[in-house]
């Protein structure tokens, strides 16, 4: 019998079929991969389960018996824990206070601290989820961030646990410890649902594999019987190209020259001490690193969202170390940022709105102060269409959209502004396959349009595939760097991992990047 | 004439006008600290202040009154409380809306009742709790003269809101309650994911703050003042909001904000016999607790951060 069993299920929202009589099941001790386009109605339907959404057909069965689910509550009651795609933690408060919230241990309303954390000590240990429990969530990396979501629905007595895109902000290392967190949890009794964009994980992970496309489950498979081009298939319903062969393109004039620059984190620590590089027009130069080592910061630098201690920065000659971000918007950089909830989009606002953001200023969609609203209107829906974001209108709040379709706003609004220099930090993160092979076509056009890329990723097949040069980040310093076709993902990873020490590699900057200087 | 300045019921007086302001402060902080904003603090002080001033003419209880002030507060709290979290009003329009409706109905009930604008009758108010006398000389009597002057002179709501302000901040770290309400100010979506009902917490959050703004316009009325005035409070409730976040969304720290803003006030009118000495008008000193409100809001605003999803209405789909 299965532990969780779902029959014609069916969400409708305003203009949109979300679930469309959906059935789906689950069986004890079974990893079942649910995989989908942006949009396909994964999260919805995992958001019904856990009591968030209410279906408006459809029967859901626990252990066998029918169960209404209104709250999360109930869910909670019947043993079902979600790690929603965007954490719901807390992040003025404690690890300790996130897990225990809502199931406090202590008497007559008092919390037993003590208690708490002994019981959150006691489940890290038993699951290998090391953390320390009087930490800060603002002060957490978010992989570690991931593990407290993990710890909450654990220690709520998960049986089910549903994973919505848990990998998507984990570097390769900490997507190997997740499964085999993962597996213990399996042998441990549990049942898990995963979902990921990401197919390698999927077939690395899943005892089965359900895929959604428009609402509908449209299939079902084993990761014995199918390979990644044909899971792609099946989920896109079309051939996807996995990997972009890109054009050689001349290295133009230099547009980005980072000179000793140095920034210092929120901490107040040196997260970028000292690094130097540049980025020449028709060039893809990608940072890659563990998440932490000074990326965040060296980009907050660049786009002007941060005061750098030291050093410059020059948009094609022309310094813009102080530029605020307005005048970095202005002089043509384009930042894809990583967090796309804090940075990235406001979520009350619309698409058409979202998609202005930072041309609300300039002609044609604005004069004299006043928002031409039809040019923005225009303007939206061609981008709609264009970067096929999943939506009944222009007019739909962002918090309303799948998660890969709001990144889809963010890079079309980036993109759209075609500037002189992009910044993009961890650009596909939660894109389909589909979408991914689109936007990795979008950069590549920029590159040989002349446009110069910053590309911050963790994905390191995404770094191999469009970057023409890399340069590896290691503790706030350039520690390697590498032409394209001279790398590959191991030894990326030995220098990520600081293995090629920290001294700064004395590479002349004027080092030729890979197939420079064949032009077409 | 520093002397005349400085004396302990300048620090009564400090203590004592900052009863009202303390426990309206208190009340916003629970109530942003959960994500709604109470700017109707203001009206509930009027509501309180009238209906427990209404309840001791009609009754002779001062205490009877109190409880009136109370259940008054919580009543028009329990308005704001529909507006902004069932119906997902602007929080900010809804509480204007309650301030003006406060001064609208007091008005209005003052003629019906007291066939007259202004203010109502005297009414019995409740004394200080301790009668202790100091008198003599000597270093001994006047330490003495000063603990009784500055500590012991004080009606009940007085001693209440120190106790209120300790009891709120050590619940708001160590219990359930306390807990589940920082987090709902923070990210509502996460606590209703972690199983708590947001729109409940929202809710007795509201109610809490509506009882102090009640039990706030007690103190003013049944306490300080022994009648009932027309826009009685005379921006008290914002002065409260002012003191909230200068006190870093805390209860002890609201305390603090507000004994510093009564200690101006008190200061200011201790001065005035002096306004003939140095001539200056005595819309100036009227203005000095007002002035201490602005810069202090403007000069710590750019470093207090309050609650994350204050404001916002959460919405369940
Ligand atoms: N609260 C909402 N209001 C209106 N429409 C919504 C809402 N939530 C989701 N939708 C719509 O329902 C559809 C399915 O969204 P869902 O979030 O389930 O997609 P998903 O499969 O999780 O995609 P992704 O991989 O991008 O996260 C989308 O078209 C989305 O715009
Ligand atoms: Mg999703």
């Amino acid at each position: 019998m299965p532990v969780l069993e779902l029959r014609d299920v069916t969400k409708v929202f305003p203009g949109v079929v979300a679930n469309d009589k959906v059935s789906f099941t689950l069986e004890e001790r079974e990893i079942v991969a649910l995989l989908g386009e942006n949009g396909a109605g994964k999260s919805t339907l995992m958001n019904i389960v856990y009591g968030l959404l209410s279906a408006d057909h459809g029967e859901i069965l626990v252990d066998g018996e029918p169960v209404k689910i209104r709250s999360s509550r109930q869910a909670i009651d019947l043993g079902i824990g979600m790690v929603h795609q965007h954490f719901m933690l807390i992040e003025p408060l404690t690890v300790t206070e996130n897990i225990v919230l809502g199931r406090e241990p202590g008497r007559f309303g008092v919390i037993d601290i003590g208690t708490a954390r002994k019981r959150v000590a006691e489940i890290s240990e038993r699951y290998g989820l090391r953390i320390d429990p009087d930490a800060r969530i603002s002060d957490l990396e978010v992989g570690l961030q991931q593990r407290v979501e993990i710890l909450k629905a654990l220690y709520q007595g998960a049986r089910v646990l549903i994973l919505d895109e848990p990998t998507a902000v984990l570097t390769p290392q900490e997507v190997r410890e997740l499964f085999a967190v993962v597996r213990s949890l399996v042998d441990e009794g549990l049942s898990v649902v995963f979902i990921t964009h990401k197919l390698e994980e999927v077939m690395a992970v899943a005892d089965r594999i359900v895929v959604m496309r428009d609402g509908a489950v449209v299939g079902q498979t084993r990761p014995s019987e199918t390979d990644e081009v044909g899971l792609a298939r099946m989920m896109v319903g079309r051939d996807v190209v996995l990997r972009i062969d890109k054009k050689p393109v001349a290295c133009g004039e230099t547009v980005l020259e980072v000179r000793e620059l140095v920034v210092k984190s929120d901490r107040g620590l040196d997260a970028v001490g000292g690094v130097s590089f540049q980025v020449c027009g028709g060039e893809v130069v990608a940072v890659a690193g563990v998440g932490g080592n000074g990326q965040t910061e060296l980009v907050e630098a660049i786009v002007g969202l941060r005061k750098p201690v030291s050093g410059s920065i020059a948009l094609k000659g022309n310094d813009i170390t102080h530029a605020s971000a307005r005048s970095s918007i202005e002089v043509g950089v384009s930042h894809v940022p990583e967090d796309r909830h804090r940075r990235g989009l406001i979520l009350q606002f619309n698409i058409a709105e979202n998609l202005l953001l930072g041309d609300h200023r300039v002609a044609p969609y604005a004069r004299h102060g006043v928002i031409k609203l039809r040019e923005v209107i225009s303007m939206a829906r061609k981008r709609i269409e264009d970067y096929d974001i999943r939506t009944p209108s222009e007019k739909v709040l962002g918090s309303s959209l799948s998660g890969g379709n709001q990144q889809k706003v963010v890079i079309a609004r980036e993109l759209g502004r075609n500037p002189e220099l992009l910044v993009a930090a961890q650009p596909t993160r939660g894109l389909d396959v589909g979408a991914i092979e689109f936007v990795h076509r979008q950069v590549l056009a920029e590159r040989e349009a002349g446009k110069a890329v910053l590309l911050i990723s963790l994905e390191l097949e995404e770094v191999l595939s469009l970057a023409d040069r890399i340069l590896v980040m290691y503790e706030g310093r350039i520690v390697k760097e590498f032409a394209a076709d001279e790398a590959d993902a191991e030894t990326l990873g030995f220098y990520m991992t600081g293995g090629g020490g920290t001294k700064l590699e004395a590479t002349p900057p004027e080092a030729s990047p890979a197939g420079a200087g064949v032009g077409e | 004439m520093l002397s005349d300045v400085i004396t302990p019921d300048l620090f009564a007086a400090a203590l004592r006008i900052a009863t009202p302001l303390a426990l309206a402060a208190i009340g916003g902080t629970i109530c942003e600290r959960s994500g709604i904003v109470n700017i109707a603090l203001e009206g509930i002080m009027l509501f309180g202040a009238f209906f427990g001033t209404a309840t001791v003419l009609a009754t002779g209880s001062p205490w009877l009154g109190v409880i009136v002030a109370v259940l008054a507060g919580v009543i028009v709290s329990a308005i704001h409380a529909t507006a902004s979290i069932n119906l997902r009003t602007d929080q900010v329009v809804s509480g204007t809306a309650i301030n003006l409706l406060a001064l609208g109905v007091t008005g209005f009930l003052m003629e019906l009742w007291y066939g007259h604008p202004g203010t109502t009758e005297p009414i019995r108010t409740l004394q200080p709790v301790f009668h202790f006398t100091a008198s003599g000389e000597g270093v001994l009597n006047e330490i003495w003269r000063w603990i009784n002057g500055v500590f012991l002179s004080h009606t009940p709501i007085v001693y209440a809101t120190i106790v209120i302000a300790l009891a709120t901040h050590w619940a708001m770290y160590h219990t359930r309650w306390g807990l589940r309400l920082r987090a709902l100010g923070e990210h509502p979506r996460a606590v209703e994911t972690a199983g708590v009902s947001v729109a409940r917490g929202r809710w007795v959050a509201v109610l809490m703050s509506g009882a102090l703004g009640g039990l706030a316009g007690a103190n003013l009325s049944i306490e300080q003042v022994g009648v009932f005035q027309e826009n009685f409070t005379n921006g008290r409730g914002f002065i409260a909001l002012a003191a909230n976040i200068f006190g870093r969304w805390t209860p002890i720290g609201s305390y603090l904000a507000s004994l510093l803003f009564g200690f101006a006030d008190a200061l200011q009118i201790k001065l005035q016999p002096f306004r003939d000495v140095v001539d200056i008008p005595p819309q100036f000193f009227y203005m000095l607790p007002y002035v201490l409100t602005v810069v202090v809001v403007a000069g710590v605003m750019g470093r207090a951060i309050g609650p994350a999803a204050v404001g916002v209405p959460y919405e369940k789909e």
